[in-house]
């Protein structure tokens, strides 16, 4: 899975800033999505492509149960949120809805990617390689079930 | 080896699975409300699903619902749509709702206790992070997305990982716990463990400084366990718990002999091994206010605004974060948090806005007026609490002092109603998050206790409540 890095530098992005509460009476996805991350940076919703990850520090997601976050960031065309650790309702909201990927990074991925550059996700070897930079960094991997509802494409797709 | 209170419940809700690794738990309680439930009902249709337990789900509208006389029509369309959805969708499901009208209606968390629907032992969830409430209660409790509110609905189950138990003491007695409040403990123990402290536990409140609180105070502990990160908080059920749910609207029949069974079993075992445990000594604790845009952000009242260096102790994202905080909240390092002037006042949520801190925040304006520079305002947590406080006269001494008495729900704590901050405004704040943007884009917000937002109105500033006379 290849994109290009959104970085923003900073842990706690919570999801009262990913998507403002009075967007959650929206229910019309692609209208949401044009208020993504508008309580932190307004220009994203003109600069983010189809298939864009972004990048951020620890505890992304923290605050409300929201599913709208993860909707809202993927309806932007985001693909994946690579941070260095999650706020657990975000994370299950993604992956229970198929609605992207959340990957825990370490360091090393977190200050070697800079914006805008291309990488390139291996989930299978779990592994990222920045393809401007040359490097691969080590993601850390899928627990088991998250793995398996993933992989069958959404909570409501999941057999044990 | 002995087990935690949480190992216990979540043992005896495994429907499937191994002691470790992923479990489908059996939910006990399903508290529904209108924001993040309409997408898991149209899912329940589309795939010709059934509620699995309705008499076991209970749902109310807080989020969206106006805080003004509710013979009014609801002016917000896509507000009133949500709302309307949420009772068609009760209706075709067999849900009990306690719809805008009802004198039950009000704050989810606040309802549960209230009607004893929330008991001791139990899992309970809702679509709402705050959840984490109904652990004052010995209840495993916490929130949860849309795409698993569905499969609680349909299932009466979900498939969870298993959490790490994280035992946290409160140790010691406040010298004046009028002022020092239940907010205060909660804040400085996010101060030291920071937002992401708590990130994949469950936290277990322990110690003589959380069995001298009353239920209430502990539901103000509990409900901000989710701004620590942690997935739950509890507190070991004790007779005040008991004595809290006996004899309320829906508590059960047999009620005497579950209380048997919660007194020899709801308790962590003297050998019980806690992955993580921090200690919080409260002697000597002050009333605390946030400055800056997470709860970690917090500091004294005595203090001045922290230098990005001093918060961050040489963490360069904590240092970033600071100095945006900074520049949001339109905040200079060093200034004394006594001298911070403030616009509005709101005094709610379900982290404070039950009986007890309106109780609390009457005496501090008793027979005083507002500054004329503060707009403020009450909003109860629920309708009941509403009409306690009626019945004992607090909404005549805070429409006396020019607060606002509103109607109950979730109110500018989230701004998802009429009741918001404009671009700038600096609000005290009872709630439970200072992010940006959290009561309105441009708001600005700092976290306090009742008495301390109190103090606050009369003022136009922040005030040390220790200075004050509140027996």
């Amino acid at each position: 899975m290849k994109g290009n890095v959104i970085k923003y530098e900073r842990d706690n992005i919570d999801t009262d800033v990913i998507i403002p509460g009075q967007y959650l009476k929206v229910h019309d996805y692609a209208e949401l999505a044009t208020h993504a991350m508008e309580g932190l940076d307004p220009d994203f919703h003109s600069k983010v492509k189809e298939g864009d990850f972004i990048l951020s520090g620890k505890n992304f997601g923290c605050g409300s149960s929201r599913e709208h976050a993860p909707i809202a960031l993927s309806h932007s065309g985001v693909k994946a949120v690579l941070a260095l650790s999650f706020a657990r309702i975000f994370y299950r909201n993604s992956v229970d809805g198929a609605f992207l990927l959340p990957i825990e990074i370490e360091e090393d991925a977190y200050n070697g990617i800079s914006e805008g550059d291309e990488i390139d996700i291996d989930i299978s070897k779990n592994e990222i390689k920045n393809l401007t930079k040359n490097q691969t960094y080590k993601m850390k991997p899928f627990s088991e079930i998250i793995g398996k509802i993933i992989d069958a494409g959404g909570l409501f797709n999941y057999k044990p | 080896m002995g087990k935690t209170l949480f190992e216990k419940i979540w043992d005896a809700h495994i429907v499937v699975g191994k002691e470790s690794g992923p479990s489908l738990i059996y939910i006990d309680r399903h508290l529904v409300h209108e924001v993040t439930s309409p997408q898991a009902f149209d899912g329940l249709r589309m795939n010709n699903r059934q509620v699995r337990r309705p008499d076991l789900t209970i749902a109310t509208m807080d989020h969206n619902v106006p805080t003004t006389d509710r013979g009014l029509p609801i002016l917000d369309q896509t507000s009133s749509v949500q709302i309307k959805t949420l009772e068609k969708n009760c209706q075709d499901f067999g849900i009990k709702l306690f719809d805008i009208n009802s004198p039950n209606q009000g704050i989810v968390h606040v309802i549960g206790p209230q009607l004893g629907i929330t008991l001791p032992g139990s899992t309970i969830v809702c679509g709402d992070s705050h959840t984490s409430t109904h652990g004052a209660f010995g209840a495993l409790a916490f929130g949860i997305g849309t795409s698993e509110v569905e499969h609680v609905l349909a299932s009466q189950t979900l498939w969870l990982e298993k959490p790490k138990p994280f035992e946290i003491r409160v140790e010691g007695k406040r010298k004046n716990p009028h002022a020092v409040t239940a907010k205060d403990i909660i804040l400085s123990i996010i101060k030291n463990i920071g937002t992401g402290g708590g990130t994949g536990t469950v936290i277990e409140y322990r110690g003589e400084g959380i069995e001298d609180l009353s239920m209430e105070q502990r539901m103000t502990i509990c409900n901000m366990s989710i701004e620590a990160g942690a997935r739950a908080g509890l507190i070991a059920p004790d007779e005040k718990t008991y004595d809290y749910l006996r004899g309320r609207q829906y508590t059960p029949k047999n009620y005497e002999s579950l209380v048997e069974y919660w007194r020899e079993n709801l308790k962590s075992d003297d050998d019980a091994k806690f992955e993580k445990q921090f200690t919080l000594h409260i002697d000597d604790i002050a009333p605390q206010v946030s400055w800056g845009t997470n709860p970690g952000m917090t500091c004294d009242v005595t203090e001045t605004v922290p230098t990005p260096e001093e918060f961050s102790k040489g963490d360069s994202n904590q240092k970033k974060g600071a100095e945006k905080a900074l520049d949001y909240m339109d905040l200079e390092a060093g200034t004394p948090i006594e001298e911070i002037k403030i616009d509005r006042v709101f005094i709610g949520s379900c982290t404070n806005a039950r009986l007890e801190d309106l109780i609390e925040a009457s005496k501090v304006i008793k027979g005083q007026k507002i500054s004329s520079d503060v707009r403020a305002m009450v909003v109860p947590g629920s309708q009941m609490v509403k009409k306690q406080a009626e019945e004992m006269g607090l909404d005549k001494i805070f429409t006396d002092a020019n607060f606002e008495w509103r109607e109950a729900g979730c109110s500018m704590c989230l701004g998802m109603n009429p009741d918001i901050l404009s671009p700038g405004e600096r609000c005290a704040s009872t709630s439970n998050r200072n992010f940006e943007g959290r009561q309105g884009t441009g708001g600005r917000t700092h976290l306090v206790s009742p008495v301390m937002a109190a103090a606050a109105a009369i003022n136009g500033h922040f005030v040390d409540v220790r200075k004050m006379d509140l027996s």
